[in-house]
């Protein structure tokens, strides 16, 4: 039997409703005139067990997995890795070092700019965003030890 | 009647005032960028801009807010039409009729009949919405908790009804949402859902991280920057004028895209996506010539724009008179209002009459706005398309950051756009369409607590929904759409939405 996008989806989408219902047994269902805190997720993630159990049964219909396309998954792993870097060193570096280094790394590593242009490119856009949001739109961005 | 106009002439009043004005040009000039920029729609566009509104008044905040929505509708169709790249989801059936006419040299004629009929079905919409949301408040005033569960149920098996992917797809992602809209304290008891220790999540998940994570940046992560360059075709000033037999093919096309786009608006659902798909297949289907479709009819492109513009001011309607988010987009609306202390719902137009009818005269001068707007301006708009990807999608990403990060200074919630935007890439590979998860994180305070409130006061009793006559009646909707969806599930009958989503597919393959 050959695998199909589906039933890799469907299978996820059942094991994910499965996590839910692991992760709410510690939430009271209630009754009916008195429903609980855990009602509602319970009766969402049955659904969503039901609606994936019906997909991956149904899978036979879709592409098969092996032709699902991975080749940009390089561009997009490194973009989530430079971008969690950014985000790890915002509130410590604060808005311009670390948006200038953001895009100085996105130019430099994923496509390949030469560094001068990149400098250039990233250090005016963003000085520029900071002049718009904080001088023309009066809205603080983030500040870094050195109080910009 | 008369003390509507009395108030709509208070409403322009305020529209009209040199500030407010000029905020309403600058939504609908970011919007309509926001249109032709791909990779970046309205949700996400509106998202990450409103830190941008925190500094403005309610009444401001709120006309440029939708000035990028609607804005984006009008922008939407210029890379459709010159690249046969879809601006925003909304344009993806202007693509195809779009560019072919572009092709043929009658680019300029396909951008005016957009703009136009995109002017038509905005303004409508407006004038329907000025008569109709009033009373339509002072009804919702009699909704209570069997009502609003039974509109929101309505709302999600319309989506997924209207879905031309897959029934079960739209569920799930619907479900996905609707368990991440469970996460932190539950408002009835106070217990901590699925926060893991963390105090940030004790509020729960934002709808803008997961927006901008969803749809801006998990744009990003499938558009490599080595396949985003297009040919793009440049339309001369002197070719926008359509010829008298264009106008004439356009006129009933516009005519239907603006009654069906606002009937498709007030509904909850991805409504500006819908119509537009819908009214293709209608055009389609009343066309003497159908097979001219894919090839350059002018309803290929009239129809669809009309359609879209109009249901977005038709998705007003709800969120003005009810307080019910209708869309991902919309539900943005609501939040940027809360930020400044307005509730919406059905007591907004007496409690705040400049920001209801200011809101609503915008809406008229901003239409006027973009359609002065998109012509003369096509030529710069096409020159922002030629800015390389690889320089413009590192500039998209810190506005995600900045637009996460400043709505509540949370670090935790720019994780969350992170992890979002991963998510999305994987359902884009899977085929999943991420609208649905959006509105149910949207709706799914408001559903539980309401369909808890319904059963607490029936004591346990599911028949409240079917004794109380609006409640009912929405009921009755619902099932007769599920029996319809299960006829042609069980029978494996291709309806008009598989016809449509097959024709889709071969018309992207080309």
């Amino acid at each position: 039997m050959t695998l199909r996008a589906d039933h890799v989806a469907g299978a996820f989408f059942v094991g994910f409703g499965l996590l839910v219902l692991a992760l709410s047994t510690d939430l009271p269902t209630g009754t009916l005139s008195l429903p609980g805190s855990g009602f509602m997720p319970k009766i969402i993630a049955v659904l969503t067990i039901f609606f994936g159990a019906v997909l991956a049964l149904r899978g036979g219909e879709s592409r098969p997995f092996a032709t699902v396309t991975w080749d940009d998954v390089k561009h997009a792993g490194m973009v989530v890795a430079i971008t969690a870097a950014a985000v790890a060193l915002f509130e410590r570096l604060g808005f311009l070092t670390t948006n200038v280094l953001l895009i100085f790394a996105l130019l430099v590593v994923i496509e390949r700019r030469r560094l001068l242009p990149a400098a250039a490119y990233s250090i005016g856009v963003v000085a520029i965003t900071y002049v718009l949001f904080v001088y023309a739109l009066k809205t603080p961005l983030q500040t870094g030890p050195l109080g910009f | 009647m008369e003390s509507t106009l009395l108030s709509l002439a208070h409403g322009f009043s305020v529209a009209l005032a040199p500030a407010n004005a000029w905020y309403a040009f600058v939504g609908c000039l970011v919007g309509t960028l926001v249109g032709v920029l791909p990779g970046i729609g309205p949700l996400a566009g509106i998202s990450i801009l409103l830190p941008v509104t925190f500094g403005l008044n309610a009444t401001q905040a709120i006309i440029m807010l939708a000035g990028i929505y609607y804005g984006s509708q009008y922008g939407g169709s210029t890379t459709s039409i010159l690249m046969r790249i879809p601006g925003e989801a909304s344009s993806v059936m202007t693509c195809i009729d779009g560019y072919a006419m572009a092709k043929k040299g009658r680019a300029g004629a396909a951008l005016c009949i957009a703009a136009v009929g995109s002017w038509i079905g905005g303004t409508f919409g407006v004038l329907v919405l000025t008569v109709v949301a009033p009373p339509l408040a002072t009804i919702a005033l009699r909704f209570g908790p069997p009502e609003y569960t039974a509109l929101l149920v309505l709302g999600l098996i319309f989506l997924a009804y209207m879905s031309s992917s897959s029934l079960i797809r739209t569920l799930l992602m619907a479900c996905l949402g609707l368990l991440l809209g469970m996460i932190g304290i539950d408002n009835m008891t106070g217990h901590f859902r699925y926060s893991f220790d963390l105090a940030e999540l004790g509020d729960g998940i934002g709808i803008v991280p997961v927006a901008v994570g969803l749809f801006g940046l998990g744009e990003i992560l499938s558009t490599p920057s080595a396949g985003a360059v297009k040919d793009i075709i440049s339309p001369r000033v002197r070719d926008l004028l359509p010829t008298r037999k264009e106008w004439s093919e356009a006129a009933m096309p516009i005519t239907r895209g603006t009654l069906l786009g606002f009937i498709i608006g007030i509904i909850p659902g991805s409504a500006h996506i819908i119509s537009s798909f819908l009214s293709y297949a209608v055009e389609r289907r009343v066309a003497k010539h159908p097979e001219d479709f894919g090839k350059g009819a002018v309803a290929g492109v009239a129809g669809p724009e009309t359609a879209n513009n109009a249901a977005s001011t038709g998705a007003f309607v709800p969120l003005l008179a009810l307080g019910i988010p209708t869309s991902p987009i919309t539900a943005v609306l609501i939040g940027a209002l809360m930020i400044h202390g307005v509730s919406v719902g059905p007591t907004l137009v007496n409690e705040h009459p400049d920001v209801f009818w200011g809101f609503v005269a915008s809406m008229y001068v901003g239409n006027l706005m973009l359609l002065v707007l998109n012509l003369p301006l096509v030529g710069l708009f096409v020159t922002v398309l030629r800015i390389p990807y690889a320089y413009l999608y590192p500039l998209i990403i810190m506005f995600c950051i900045i637009g996460v990060y400043e709505v509540n200074n949370s670090i935790v919630d720019v994780w969350i756009m992170l992890i979002m935007g991963v998510v999305g890439y994987a359902l884009r590979k899977f085929d999943f369409d991420p609208a649905p998860l959006v509105l149910g994180l949207v709706i799914a305070p408001i559903l539980e607590q309401s369909l808890r409130q319904s059963l607490i006061m029936s004591n346990g009793n599911y028949l409240i929904f079917f004794s109380r006559p609006i409640s009912l009646s929405l009921m009755i909707f619902s099932v007769g759409l599920l029996v319809l969806a299960a006829y042609s599930f069980v029978l494996k009958r291709a309806d008009w939405r598989t016809k449509l989503a097959e024709a889709e597919a071969g018309e992207t393959e080309t």
